[in-house]
């Protein structure tokens, strides 16, 4: 299974640095997005907030949203290409189909988060120590490749390209708007409350918010642990529902 | 009697209200070559589909290889190499990649070396690290067919394999197909070319899901029709004849030696006449 898992993730990858367009838009897109914020930021804020309450969050958004996109257009592209069935019928299964395409996506969002992250750092001064720093690259990988297998789920209701573009928005939608990075979850109505539990940027949050108060992964442990078992349940939905046959 | 290598028996394949294979039921021997002939929608695809595995049927049953397609077909699979109508390639890999990549869903003891056979053998040596997408449609067809053969599966399964590929090339195919076919593989294509059947060991002709006639090539010839011509003293003399071998004795009889016969002309239907007709009579009781 792993050798098969291998084999995808080998030539997904090839694709990948094939694909200049692709790999620029990945990687420069949240830097341009980031200095974006940082313009509306400087121009909003007043000087008693702290700046990394939000942008830490805002960045992790973003590499959510660009991951998840990207991820279900491109699983997608296999669909309408016919070479997801040719996969299938080659000996390829559902499990190592997956397991290939968020490898080989995994180098892409190691790369993105830390653009991201180092941009953060850099535009609005924020001063991490390592052990800080890293702990939150860790979490804002970790969301990304949550995002990537999201995107794959996503994906599998989908025929073509287009009819992915309807499931941004509602992916997107819950997520800007009940994961806490714009208004407390604490404030929503209960029923907007439960709907937070649904989105990965919620437990990113909830750990990043965490970080930056000065505690430890350690400390943040039980939303973490909400996260990586958020990114399970979403890898195993992938699986059931990846369609081989019409 | 040996086992089928494909056994199909009243098999049902509908798409909504489109049936697209219709109680058909047929069997292909170890090692023969067997042509679906049909036009396009006569339910080829759909057929080889099914014994991939890669649909499942509304009724009837499939063994392929002694295997159920669909409750045993990660077995199967390691078993059969698939060539879809349509290349189904990475366009923006080489055609290197593309074979390794699919031959890599199968353990393989030396992949680089069956990969450069492969891709000699469908004359892309030359132009194998350049990215597909720049390849003619029959180029991507060679790319495509190589990735079917590279993990020698006893059992091939070709979705039209010499649509867009030149003549000189289709016949390297076909050479290729019968010495695979001789080493035991079996081959299941379709196509909707009359001339390519020829090189087929049987043949099933296809209409809206149903099979017309199902036979060797030859036998199937044997089903049209002769028109013996006689010129005799300056008239033409024309007599249809529609079991040729047999009938064309006592048609000469009537002539005897007569000295003034001056030319004698034997005409016979050409397969493509052949299952036209076939179509157009089964289309007159439908």
């Amino acid at each position: 299974m792993l050798n098969r898992s291998l084999a995808i993730a080998r030539r997904v990858f090839a694709q990948l640095i094939r694909d200049h367009r692709f790999v620029a838009i990945s990687m420069v897109v949240p830097v341009v997005v980031i200095y974006v914020f940082k313009v509306f930021f400087d121009a909003a804020a007043t000087p008693l907030i702290k700046a990394s309450i939000f942008v830490v969050p805002y960045g992790a958004f973003f590499v959510h949203f660009i991951t998840y996109v990207l991820a279900a257009i491109v699983l997608v592209r296999e669909r309408t290409a016919n070479t997801l069935e040719r996969m299938f019928i080659a000996g390829f299964r559902r499990s190592e189909i997956i397991l290939g395409y968020v490898g080989a996506y995994s180098t892409l969002a190691t790369l993105q988060s830390l653009v991201v992250l180092v941009g953060l750092q850099l535009l609005f001064e924020l001063d991490y120590d390592l052990p800080q720093f890293l702990s939150l690259y860790l979490v804002m990988w970790l969301l990304a490749v949550i995002s990537m297998a999201l995107g794959v789920l996503v994906s599998n209701f989908a025929r073509n390209e287009g009819q992915v573009f309807p499931f941004i928005p509602l992916i997107m939608l819950p997520t800007i708007f009940f994961s806490g990075i714009i208004i407390a979850v604490e404030k929503l109505p209960e029923w907007a409350q439960r709907l937070s539990f649904l989105t990965p940027l919620y437990y990113a949050n909830e750990v990043i918010q965490q970080l930056i108060e000065g505690q430890t992964l350690a400390d943040a442990a039980p939303d973490l642990g909400g996260l990586m078992g958020y990114g399970l349940a979403i890898l195993l939905l992938a699986n059931i529902t990846l369609r081989e046959r019409d | 009697m040996e086992t089928p290598a494909i056994k199909i028996e009243n098999v049902t394949k509908r798409f909504g209200k489109i049936q697209a294979v219709s109680e058909l039921s047929l069997q292909v021997q170890p090692g023969q070559i067997y042509g679906l002939l049909g036009a396009n929608g006569a339910g080829k695809t759909t057929l080889l589909r099914l014994i991939s595995g890669a649909t499942r049927p509304n009724s009837g049953q499939l063994a392929v290889l002694g295997l159920h397609p669909m409750r045993q077909r990660h077995t199967l699979r390691t078993r059969f190499g698939y060539m879809p109508q349509t290349p189904a390639l990475y366009e923006d890999l080489t055609p290197i990649e593309n074979i390794t990549f699919f031959g890599r869903a199968q353990p393989q003891p030396d992949l680089k070396r069956r990969v450069a056979e492969v891709l000699d053998f469908v004359g892309l040596t030359e132009r194998a690290r350049q990215p597909v997408h720049g390849f003619s449609g029959g180029m991507k067809q060679r790319v495509s067919l190589a990735c079917a053969l590279v993990h020698r599966p006893p059992l091939l399964l070709l979705d039209e394999p010499s649509a867009g590929v030149d003549p000189k090339l289709r016949a390297a195919f076909w050479q290729h197909f019968r010495d695979l076919a001789a080493g035991g593989t079996t081959i299941l294509l379709s196509t909707h070319q009359m001339d390519e059947v020829l090189h087929c060991d049987r043949v099933a002709v296809l209409r809206a899901g149903e099979i017309l006639a199902e036979d060797t090539p030859q036998n199937l010839l044997w089903r049209g029709q002769a028109r013996l011509k006689v010129w005799q003293g300056g008239q033409l003399h024309t007599h249809t004849l529609s079991d040729v071998p047999a009938g064309l004795p006592p048609a000469l009889q009537a002539y005897g030696l007569a000295p003034d016969v001056s030319r004698i002309e034997l005409e016979t239907d050409t397969l493509e006449t052949i299952i036209l007709n076939l179509i157009d009579e089964k289309s007159r009781h439908a």
